[in-house]
C-alpha cells in the first residue's frame, strides 16, 4: 500500500493531527470513567463519536486497516450504548479500548513517520475486540433495548411521514414495574415494525417512568405497513397486563410523541440526547445500522456528530455537548514551522530595527523627530515580539494529563495504589519546550511509581502514611523560568544504597565520606546508574534518569533531585520560559564579544590582584563572602590571545548554575541586552561545541555574531 | 532556506545532472573560481550568492578544525565559513580585495567558502569533461566530481555533497 493515495497529501497532516487529538481526548474520557467504574450515557456517547470520527477520516484517507480497527471498536460501545446493564465488569472493556488506543497511537505515529507506511496487522486485537462485543451482547439477559439515548429525539414531528401510527398504551392498575414492561413490549413491537419514537424515553434509568406510564400512558410511533399495523395492534391487545391502548396518530404527524419529551424532559436530558441522535433515524434498531451512521456522515468529519443534531433542538448548547465544541471554533491549528518562521523574522526585525536606530552613521546628528518616531517603532516592535511569544506558550496540561495514563497503566501492572495529582497545568511554556517535555515526564513518572513507592501497602502504614500514594506534578513559573516537580511520598533515595551502588560502577571521583547527601541523591542522574537490582518492563535498565537529564538540558533546563528518606523524592525540572530570546550580559574578550546569561549571573566585581588565592598547580580562586570560587579565564579557556590578563586590568563574573559556581575573568562588560538565541548551524553539529561551553550564538545589533556562553557546561569543562 | 537563495537555483536542481546526454548540449553551468593557480567549479544549482569577506566569528572549540574559520551573517542567517585553500592543504593567505565567500547549499545545510577570486560562469558541455579514472579513490581528489578541459585550462568541479558531508582530514 502506498503510504498516502494521491491527492490526500495536504490532508494527512490535518488527519494526523485531529486524530491525535481525539485519541487524547478518547484516553481522558476512559481515565475519568474508570475512576468511576462507570460509563455514562455522555461518555459513551462521546467515545461513540470519536470512534465514528477516527473511522470516518481513516477510510477517507484511504487507511483501511485503521478504519476496521475503529469500526470494531465503535461496534463495541454501540453495543455497550443500546445495553448498558450488560456491562457488569467494566475492567476488561478499559484494557480493551486502551490497547486499541495505543494500537492507534502507534499507528498515526507509523503514519507520520519516514519512509514507507505499512499497515499494521490488527487481527489479534480486532479479534478480542469481537470477543468482548460478542460478551457484552450475550452478558445479562436484562431487556436490552433501553437505548433511550440512541433514539432521535430530535427528530421533529415532520419526519413521521406516511405508514406511521402512535399508540398510547395503558397497563392495568397496580400491575407494578410498568416502565419494564413497557420496555418488553417495546421490544416485542420491534420485531415487528420499525419503532420510530416513544415516552417516556429513559425506561429503565428514570425512577418517574413508572409513574408516567402510570398516569399518562406509554407512547410508541412506529412504521409499519397496514396490514402489519394491525399485528402490531393485536399484538399490544395481547400483550400481558395491558389494560387498554389508543391509537393516536394514524398517517399523521407523530408531533405528540415529541411535544411530550421536549417539554417534560429536563434540560439537561434533552440536550444530551440531542447531542448523541445520529444523523440517520434507523439508528436506534439494528446493530446493523452502524454502517450506515457512516454513509450518512460527512465525509471529512470536520463536525462532530453532536453538531448535525444541534440545531434541531435550540436546547443542546447547554451543557457538555456545548462544552465539548465550543473551545475549537476560537482556535485555530497552525504549522509550527511557519510559527518558527514568524518568530524567526520578528527577530530579525529587532536586529535590523537597532541597527537602523544606533547606525553609526547618526552619530553627532540631531535628530528629535527621528528619535520619537524610533521609540515609537520600538515600542511597537517590542509588543509584536511579545505576541509572537505568546502565540507560541501552550499550557503544560497536555503532557500532564497524559501521565494519567502512564500511571493508570503502572497502578494495574505493579499492583500499587497511587492517584497522580496535578497542579498548576495552565503554566504556560514555549511549545517546543512542551514538546520536548513529554518523555522525561514521563520516565519521572514511572520511576516514582516503579522506584519510589513503597512495594507494600503494609510498609507505608507502619510509615503511617496513607495506603494510597499519592505522585504530584505542579509547574509554577518563576522569574523566566518554569519550576516543574515531579513527586512521590514513597521510601526516598537511600543514600547508603546509591553510594554503594555508586562505589561498585566506578562513578566515584572522592571518598564516599566526602560526598554530601545532595550529591549522593544526584547521582542517580549519572549514565550507567540504576539501584533496581530487577529489571522491570518500565525501569531498571539503569538508562532513563541520565536520559532524562540529557532531555532536559537540551532544551536549555536542569534536572535535580531531592529526597528525604522514607518520606519521598521530588524531582525538580527547571526550564526556561522560552529558548529563543534570552536576557543576556555582554562581555568582551580581546575582539570577541560573549553573551551570559543574566539568570546565570550572580554578580559582577573589580579585585586587586592580592585578593587571588593561587593553588599549588595553576589554579586561581578567589575569596568571595567565606566562600572559595575557582575563577576561569574566558581568554584561555576559549584560546583567545587577549592584552588583558591582569586580574586588575579585567573583570570579574560570578556565576552560577545548578549549584555550581565560578568566577569568570573577562577584559569588559558591554552592557546588558535582550539576544535572539540562535542555534549553531547544522554543519557545525558535528563538533562538540555545547562541551566546549558555548550553548549557541545571536545577532548582535551592528550585524556581527556573537556567541553565547553555557555557563553549565563551561564549568563543566574546568 | 529557499528564499535566500538566488535566481540561480532556479534552473536545475542539485543531483538532476547525474543524465549526461552524449550530445553537445549544456549540462549545466558552473561557476568557477580560483585558489592559487588552480582553477575550480561548482554547479551553479548549489550557488545561493557571492559575497566578500564578512566579519567572521570564531567558534572557539577545540573540535572544530582549522579550516572551518568560524561563523558569518549572512542577512540574519549563522552560516560556517570553510577556508578553501586550507581545505586543499594550501598555506593561506591574508585575505585581500579579490577574495570572496561563496555560499552554497546543499538541502538544509548552508556554507561559506573563502576563495581567492571568483572568475566567471561557464557552461558545462559533455565533449568537455574529460574521462579520467575513478576519482574518488585517491584521497586527494576525492572532492572533485569531475574534470573539465576548456580552451584556457583544465577545471576541476568540486563535488559539494562531499565537501559539506565528508571533511574529515
Amino acid at each position: 500500500m502506498s503510504k498516502i493515495e494521491s491527492g490526500m497529501e495536504s490532508m494527512i497532516d490535518m488527519y494526523i493531527f485531529e486524530t491525535n487529538t481525539l485519541l487524547e481526548q478518547l484516553d481522558e474520557i476512559l481515565l475519568k470513567t474508570e475512576e468511576a467504574q462507570t460509563f455514562t450515557g455522555d461518555d459513551i456517547n462521546e467515545i461513540f463519536r470519536i470512534m465514528h470520527t477516527v473511522k470516518g477520516s481513516s477510510a477517507m484517507m484511504g487507511f483501511d486497516e485503521l478504519q476496521l480497527l475503529a469500526h470494531k471498536g465503535e461496534e463495541l460501545f454501540f453495543i455497550i450504548r443500546e445495553k448498558p446493564d450488560n456491562l457488569s465488569d467494566v475492567s476488561f472493556v478499559y484494557d480493551l479500548v486502551f490497547r486499541m488506543s495505543d494500537l492507534f497511537k502507534a499507528e498515526v505515529e507509523l503514519i507520520q513517520g519516514e519512509g514507507e507506511y505499512v499497515a499494521t496487522d490488527f487481527s489479534a486485537v480486532l479479534s478480542d475486540l469481537e470477543k468482548g462485543a460478542a460478551i457484552l451482547t450475550s452478558e445479562g439477559g436484562v431487556i436490552p433495548e433501553t437505548a433511550s439515548l440512541s433514539s432521535p429525539a430530535a427528530s421533529g414531528g415532520g419526519e413521521f411521514g406516511e405508514g406511521f401510527m402512535t399508540v398510547r398504551i395503558y397497563f392495568q392498575e397496580g400491575c407494578k414495574m410498568e416502565n419494564l414492561r413497557s420496555s418488553m413490549l417495546l421490544n416485542k413491537i420491534r420485531e415487528e415494525a420499525d419503532v420510530k419514537d416513544f415516552y417516556p424515553k429513559d425506561l429503565e434509568g428514570d425512577p418517574n417512568a413508572s409513574d408516567i406510564i402510570v398516569e399518562e400512558g406509554f407512547t410508541v410511533t412506529f412504521k409499519a405497513d397496514p396490514e402489519e399495523n394491525g399485528a402490531v395492534l393485536k399484538l399490544i391487545e395481547n400483550a400481558i397486563n395491558v389494560e387498554s391502548y389508543e391509537v393516536i396518530h394514524n398517517n399523521a404527524s407523530g408531533q405528540s410523541g415529541s411535544d411530550q419529551v421536549a417539554a417534560s424532559e429536563n434540560e439537561n436530558e434533552a440536550s444530551i440526547a440531542a447531542a448523541v441522535s445520529l444523523p440517520t433515524d434507523s439508528a436506534a434498531t439494528s446493530g446493523a445500522s452502524v454502517q450506515s451512521v457512516v454513509e450518512n456522515a460527512p465525509a471529512p468529519v470536520k463536525i462532530p456528530s453532536s453538531d448535525t443534531a444541534a440545531p434541531a433542538t435550540p436546547t443542546s448548547n447547554t451543557n457538555q455537548a456545548a462544552h465539548l465544541n465550543t473551545g475549537k471554533q476560537s482556535i485555530i491549528s497552525v504549522n509550527l514551522a511557519k510559527l518558527d518562521q514568524l518568530h524567526d523574522i520578528v527577530g530579525e526585525i529587532i536586529t535590523t530595527e537597532s541597527m537602523v536606530i544606533s547606525n553609526p552613521e547618526l552619530e553627532g546628528l540631531k535628530l528629535e523627530s527621528f528619535l520619537k518616531s524610533a521609540r515609537e517603532l520600538k515600542k511597537l516592535t517590542d509588543e509584536l515580539q511579545d505576541t509572537v511569544m505568546s502565540i507560541r506558550m501552550v499550557p503544560l496540561a497536555g503532557p500532564f494529563q497524559k501521565m494519567n495514563r502512564i500511571v493508570r497503566d503502572m497502578k494495574v501492572k505493579l499492583g500499587k495504589d497511587a492517584e497522580l495529582k496535578i497542579e498548576g497545568e495552565s503554566t504556560e511554556v514555549d511549545k517546543t519546550i512542551v514538546d520536548s517535555l513529554n518523555d522525561p515526564l514521563m520516565h519521572l513518572v514511572r520511576n516514582c511509581m516503579d522506584h519510589g513507592i513503597e512495594d507494600s501497602v503494609e510498609e507505608r502504614l507502619e510509615k503511617g502514611k496513607p495506603a494510597k500514594a499519592t505522585v504530584t506534578l505542579n509547574a509554577v513559573s518563576s522569574s523566566g523560568e518554569v519550576v516543574i516537580t515531579v513527586s512521590d511520598d514513597g521510601k526516598g533515595i537511600d543514600t547508603e544504597k546509591v553510594l554503594h551502588k555508586a562505589e561498585m560502577n566506578g562513578l566515584l571521583l572522592k571518598l564516599p565520606s566526602e560526598y554530601t547527601e545532595r550529591e549522593i541523591q544526584n547521582m542517580i542522574l549519572l549514565p550507567g546508574f540504576s539501584t533496581n537490582d530487577v529489571v522491570t518492563e518500565f525501569s531498571g535498565r539503569g538508562v532513563g534518569m541520565d536520559v532524562v537529564r540529557d532531555n532536559i538540558e537540551k532544551c536549555g533546563g536542569s534536572l535535580t533531585v531531592e529526597s528525604k528518606h522514607g518520606f519521598g523524592t521530588t524531582f525538580i525540572i527547571k526550564i526556561p520560559l522560552t529558548l529563543a530570546i534570552i536576557q543576556g550580559m555582554e562581555v568582551k574578550v580581546d575582539d570577541t564579544v560573549f553573551v551570559i546569561p543574566i539568570s546565570t549571573i550572580r554578580q559582577s566585581f573589580k579585585v586587586q590582584n592580592s585578593e587571588i588565592i593561587k593553588d599549588t598547580q595553576r589554579g586561581e580562586m578567589i575569596m568571595i563572602r567565606g566562600q572559595c570560587y575557582p575563577i576561569m579565564r574566558l581568554h584561555e579557556n576559549f584560546a583567545i590571545p587577549s592584552e588583558v590578563t591582569d586580574f586588575e586590568d579585567g573583570i570579574l563574573l560570578l556565576v552560577e548554575t545548578d549549584g555550581k559556581s565560578a568566577c569568570l575573568f573577562a577584559d569588559r562588560l558591554i552592557g546588558e541586552q535582550q539576544v535572539v538565541v540562535k542555534p549553531f548551524p547544522a554543519y557545525l553539529g558535528r563538533y562538540n561545541i555545547k562541551g566546549a561551553g558555548l550553548s549557541g550564538c545571536t545577532i548582535m545589533g551592528d550585524g556581527s555574531i556573537s556567541l553565547i556562553i553555557d555557563v553549565a557546561n563551561l564549568i563543566e569543562v574546568y | 532556506m529557499a528564499n535566500t537563495s538566488s535566481l540561480f537555483a532556479q534552473n536545475v536542481k542539485p543531483g538532476e545532472k547525474s543524465v549526461r546526454p552524449e550530445k553537445e548540449e549544456e549540462i549545466t553551468k558552473a561557476l568557477t573560481f580560483a585558489i592559487g593557480e588552480q582553477v575550480y567549479g561548482i554547479e551553479i544549482p548549489y550557488v545561493v550568492e557571492i559575497l566578500g569577506v564578512p566579519k567572521i566569528t570564531r567558534v572557539p572549540c577545540a573540535e572544530v578544525p582549522y579550516f572551518i574559520k568560524g561563523i558569518i551573517n549572512v542577512r540574519s542567517r549563522v552560516v560556517p565559513v570553510v577556508n578553501m585553500r586550507s581545505c586543499f592543504g594550501k598555506e593561506e593567505i591574508e585575505y585581500n580585495e579579490k577574495t570572496c565567500t561563496i555560499i552554497v547549499a546543499l538541502n538544509d545545510i548552508t556554507v561559506g567558502l573563502i576563495v581567492d577570486e571568483v572568475l566567471e560562469v561557464l557552461s558545462v558541455m559533455q565533449k568537455n569533461i574529460a574521462k579520467t579514472p575513478d576519482l574518488n579513490n585517491v584521497n586527494e581528489n576525492r572532492f572533485i566530481e569531475y574534470i573539465l578541459e576548456m580552451n584556457d585550462g583544465t577545471k576541476l568541479i568540486l563535488n559539494i555533497k562531499k565537501i559539506i558531508f565528508d571533511n574529515e582530514f
